[in-house]
């Protein structure tokens, strides 16, 4: 009696859904914003309100370098999984340990300003609520780069020995998701820190 | 249970050793082993959850009593509060949605097997972590001191100052090790529902319960964050000196309250919309017509959880915001009710002129209708703001939330338990205990929870130890305590009920109920691939179009 | 029949075996681990440097679980009853009275834009009325407007006697929507309910409901809003509305009606989705 609008077999033949590993780093990355937008409202809210100084006026300095370096990785990483998915192991190894270098110095550079901060203007997290607001959020992040980080180099490590083969194109395609995401919270931590609260 | 059941499928087999048996259980990836985990755990916090509610009602009793101290009843209230949320309703909407979802959409496991086992372990030792502070928290009355400051710990009452101790830190370590397990949990439903899904079944042909997980579990991502978020501040403030909450340093105490109830008022969402995708699955079956606008009853859910992101101020009309702020979450608060009103007649057009059979899944689901009718009223009342201003942190809110959770959410997850019960461990449970637990409890509940609404209007305070005589407020308290006995007789009679049934109970066959969902198709209990075949579906009931083939859906 | 080759496929399959996640004790160490980390923070630091080690083995044996190839365990496929029992029986249909007398829904209703169309009408007239009330006795355009924001402003609460006869900018425009908002629910309510008393909707509309209205709202004034409830004129309140519901009402009956969705069949109407398409009439409820 409805025979005709029931699928025909041809029609099941094409049931596709959404790849699990991007549905669950998404998911991921929707928690992740959530934790970074309470972070930020903080820091947002207690702009002007500490009860003694340092200022960041008086202490922060325009990170430029490091955030090229950050961004820059975002093509990086994206250069490599595409070399992956043409099944080039080599270029994706190249690109790879290029953003796991970029990666590193901007990890690098912001220790340096934490070195800066701490002993040279005196400025920790329980000195006022500008430290306490800014180690938090900026650490934060830097501990979001880590982990990035270390992923990165256990993939370099298994690259090393060989063990990455094209197949794992989507593997790396849903971590790079991640690394996407850590640069574009630090476009957010940079205009909120850097910009609007100097 | 489900071992027992599973061993009377192969009688061949040996009996297996008791380490054996352990070892599959701790090393199990299955989804309905872990379901069956999460919802076990659930039950032992829920009888823990229940004594120390009693051991406060004991205290309350009578003016002037002196059955606990006044520091363990501030232990009581906080543990309390914090086990029933955290370590009873999560763990056990997060069992029911392990076990039943894969099953629903025509899986064999969910999308993450691993993650899944890493978030039930998580959030299990989370729980222990938590009641490790009985023996080993310090505070400030020395050793052995669970957290005794509320289930939403107000700042500066955690301060380093007025918080001696770990035992603040015992409730912040147990939340954030215990929230790591949600996110990952709720992380597992979205991608078990979006990419996990049988052939033929699309979004619109969902089982309504794999929808409102699904809804579910995004409320869990983006309402559990910041409370890890606030957690971690927390932390900071106490180990490193931070000032986040510090007012002598200009921090703010009220950014923690926005802060906690950003996630607390989802939360309550979080918890009861799987209970409407249980009332939603019992009704239809046990009135023998299908839903009543299926594509309402998504669209509402969905708008409840956006709305449930706009309300979280209405705990906060006490601290005194200004009046744009009160008037914008007053209005919010009352949207909310449109789409909870549009559940409850949808609900009532399917029982409407349906041949209803009087279950017990049934009956909890017809009192959950009528008592979360009656706290969604309580509620509308409390979002007035200047009605909030009078009742605010009064026994009206205690009672107009145990309306919720318990008359509305805890009955919503009995009626599960009886209506899956057969599926989960191939039995019958006995009926005649089930009606003596649903009647003692109905009855234990009023007694409890409507009474408890007017030593609120009198003027009661929450959290308060004892109180004088004569202030009218004698004979409510006892009349209140006196129904938590009828309350604590229905849950043992419960929980008596389900251990020997699931041992000595009837076999219940693959489909006890004459359902329509897919979880009916296969064995009960289901095998550990769950379908042989993967099925394919043409519409939302695709058992009734098995079961009638001249007339499909 | 083809039907019958498109059901869900649940019978015994040829396969043998199932392929699904080997079980793995990596996630239970590693969340032990995790635990044990911050159990540390309120216990010593040796709980915490054992916890750490403990994840960090749970995370590279649950790593080498997955990668290269995650891990897989075959579990036979039992024989199974794969047919799924009918418990439908054959019962006698009690005979229903053709004549019974059932409440009916209506045929034709109001359009949506009606209620609306009469809402806003009817807030002109509301309006018009009340400024007229303010202009009259107390001399003052703003006074009533003062006076119905305090409903959910706390603000105007503190304003005196002479203040109240102000003009102030954020009493207005809570004022103007709380009376947009009340006004445009009241009118869809209107436009859902005049169908209903077909014979006399002015009747309903012009005075049952304003009656109704006033009686409810003279009760339970002093909760909702204490500031007017002291400064009411019970007299021209009633007096306006009426004027609401005389204009509201007449402007949603001079609206065209619509057919609603009771002329449509039942699966429609109850939103399935129905393989037959729209022109299957059959119902769909079970015996």
């Amino acid at each position: 009696m409805s025979s005709t609008s029931l699928p025909s077999p041809s029609a099941e033949m094409q049931w596709v859904l959404p790849s699990r590993g991007r549905v669950g780093m998404f998911c991921l990355i929707a928690a992740e914003t959530a934790i970074f937008t309470i972070f930020v409202i903080a820091y947002i809210f207690y702009l002007g309100k500490s009860v003694s100084g340092p200022t960041p006026k008086d202490v922060l300095e325009l990170p430029i370098f490091a955030s090229i370096c950050l961004l820059s990785s975002s093509l990086t990483i994206h250069m490599a999984v595409k070399s992956l998915r043409n099944a080039k192991v080599g270029a994706f190894g190249l690109w790879w340990l290029l953003t796991l270098v970029l990666g590193g110095i901007f990890l690098g550079e912001t220790g340096r300003e934490w070195y800066h901060l701490i002993y040279d203007k005196g400025l920790t997290i329980s000195t006022n609520l500008f430290g306490t607001t800014y180690y938090s959020l900026v650490g934060l992040h830097a501990f979001h780069v880590t982990v990035g980080l270390l992923m990165i180099s256990v993939a370099m490590l298994l690259t090393v020995f060989g063990k990455v083969k094209p197949e794992h194109h989507e593997r790396a395609d849903v971590f790079s998701l991640y690394w996407h995401f850590v640069d574009s919270i630090w476009i957010v931590v940079f205009t909120v820190v850097y910009i609007i609260g100097r | 249970m489900a071992s027992e059941s599973i061993a009377i499928g192969r009688l061949d087999a040996p009996a297996r050793q008791i380490g054996e048996i352990l070892h599959d259980w701790v090393t199990t990836v299955d989804h309905k082993k872990l379901g069956l985990l999460y919802i076990m755990y659930a039950i032992l916090f829920l009888v823990i959850g229940g004594i120390e509610a009693t051991i406060m009602r004991i205290q309350l009793i009578v003016p002037h009593n002196n059955f606990v101290s006044p520091q363990v009843f501030n232990e009581m209230f906080t543990m309390h509060g914090t086990t029933m949320i955290f370590f009873v309703a999560m763990p056990i909407v997060f069992g029911f949605g392990n076990y039943f979802v894969p099953l629903m959409i025509g899986a064999r496991d969910m999308a993450f097997p691993r993650l899944n086992a890493f978030s039930f372990w998580i959030s299990a030792f989370g729980g222990l972590l938590l009641y490790f502070s009985f023996v080993g928290g310090n505070g400030l009355y020395g050793a052995g001191n669970a957290p005794d400051v509320g289930w939403f710990a107000y700042a500066p009452l955690t301060a380093k100052a007025f918080s001696l101790g770990h035992s603040t830190d015992f409730w912040t370590l147990g939340l954030l090790v215990s929230g790591i397990g949600s996110i990952g949990t709720a992380t597992n439903l979205i991608a078990t529902v979006l990419c996990l899904r049988c052939p033929g079944m699309t979004l619109g042909k969902m089982p309504l319960f794999a929808w409102m997980n699904l809804v579910m579990a995004g409320l869990v991502l983006l309402a559990v964050s910041p409370l890890t978020a606030a957690q971690v501040m927390l932390s900071l403030d106490r180990y490193l000196g931070a000032h986040f909450f510090d007012t002598q340093a200009g921090g703010s105490a009220v950014l923690w309250m926005h802060f906690f109830w950003i996630f607390g008022h989802p939360e309550v969402y979080v918890l009861v919309i799987p209970a409407f995708a249980f009332v939603s699955e019992i009704i239809p079956v046990f009135s023998r017509k299908p839903i009543f606008g299926y594509p309402i009853m998504v669209g509402a859910t969905v708008s409840i959880g956006f709305l449930s992101f706009l309300v979280w101020a209405h705990h906060m009309f006490t601290v005194g915001m200004n009046s744009y702020a009160n008037s914008f979450f007053a209005i919010s608060t009352m949207l909310v009710g449109v789409p909870t009103g549009i559940k409850i007649f949808n609900w009532i057009a399917t029982m409407w002129g349906g041949k209803i059979r009087f279950g017990t899944p049934m009956l909890f689901c017809i009192a959950f209708l009528l008592q979360f009718l009656i706290a969604g009223l309580t509620g509308i009342m409390l979002s007035v703001a200047p009605f909030d201003w009078q009742l605010g942190n009064s026994y009206f809110v205690v009672a107009h939330f145990h309306y919720v959770i318990v008359g509305g959410i805890l009955f919503g997850l009995f009626g599960a338990f009886y209506y899956w019960f057969p599926k989960m461990s191939g039995r019958m449970y006995n009926d005649a205990l089930s009606k003596w637990h649903f009647w003692l409890f109905l009855i234990g509940f009023h007694l409890t929870f409507d009474f408890m609404h007017i030593p609120g209007l009198l003027g009661m305070p929450r959290r308060i130890y004892t109180y004088e005589p004569g202030r009218g407020w004698d004979v409510w308290n006892l009349i209140v305590t006196i129904g938590v006995f009828f309350q604590g007789a229905g849950i043992l009679i419960f929980v008596g009920n389900l251990l020997w049934s699931s041992l000595k109970g009837k076999f219940a066959g693959n489909d006890p109920w004459d359902a329509w969902t897919l979880e009916w198709s296969t064995a009960s209990p289901p095998p550990e691939y769950n379908f042989a075949t993967l099925p394919t579906v043409n519409s939302r009931r695709p058992l009734w179009d098995i079961k009638h083939p001249e007339d499909p859906d | 029949m083809s039907s019958m080759d498109a059901q869900p496929v649940v019978e015994k399959s040829g396969l043998d075996t199932v392929k699904l996640p080997a079980p793995t004790a990596w996630p239970i160490a590693m969340a032990f681990g995790v635990t044990l980390l911050s159990a540390g923070l309120v216990t010593s630091e040796t709980v915490s440097i054992l916890g750490g080690i403990l994840a960090v083995a749970g995370a590279v044996g649950w790593f080498l679980d997955v990668l290269p190839h995650e891990k897989h365990v075959s579990v036979p496929v039992e024989e199974e009853a794969g047919v799924v029992a009918v418990s439908r029986r054959k019962v006698e249909r009690l005979p229903v009275a053709p004549e019974l007398a059932r409440a009916l829904l209506p045929l034709e209703t109001y359009p949506i834009s009606a209620g609306v169309k009469g809402g806003l009408a009817g807030a002109v007239a509301m309006a018009v009325l009340a400024c007229l009330y303010g202009i009259v006795n107390q001399g003052s355009i703003w006074y009533p407007i003062n006076l119905l924001a305090a409903t959910i402003y706390g603000q105007s609460m503190a304003l005196t006697p002479a203040t109240l006869t102000g003009f102030h900018l954020d009493s207005f425009l809570l004022a103007c929507l709380l009376h947009l908002i009340t006004s445009l629910l009241v009118g869809l309510m209107y436009g859902a309910m005049l169908p209903m008393f077909p014979r006399r909707p002015i009747l309903l509309g012009g005075v049952i409901a304003p009656v109704m209205w006033s009686g409810l709202i003279h009760n339970i004034l002093g909760f909702i809003n204490p500031l007017l409830d002291q400064k009411i004129d019970w007299l021209w309140f009633v007096a306006s509305q009426f004027a609401f519901g005389i204009v509201a009402g007449l402007v949603v009956v001079k609206q065209a009606r619509v057919r609603t969705r009771q002329v449509l069949p039942f699966a429609m109407r109850a939103g399935f989705e129905t393989s037959g398409g729209a022109g299957g009439t059959r119902s769909k409820e079970n015996p």
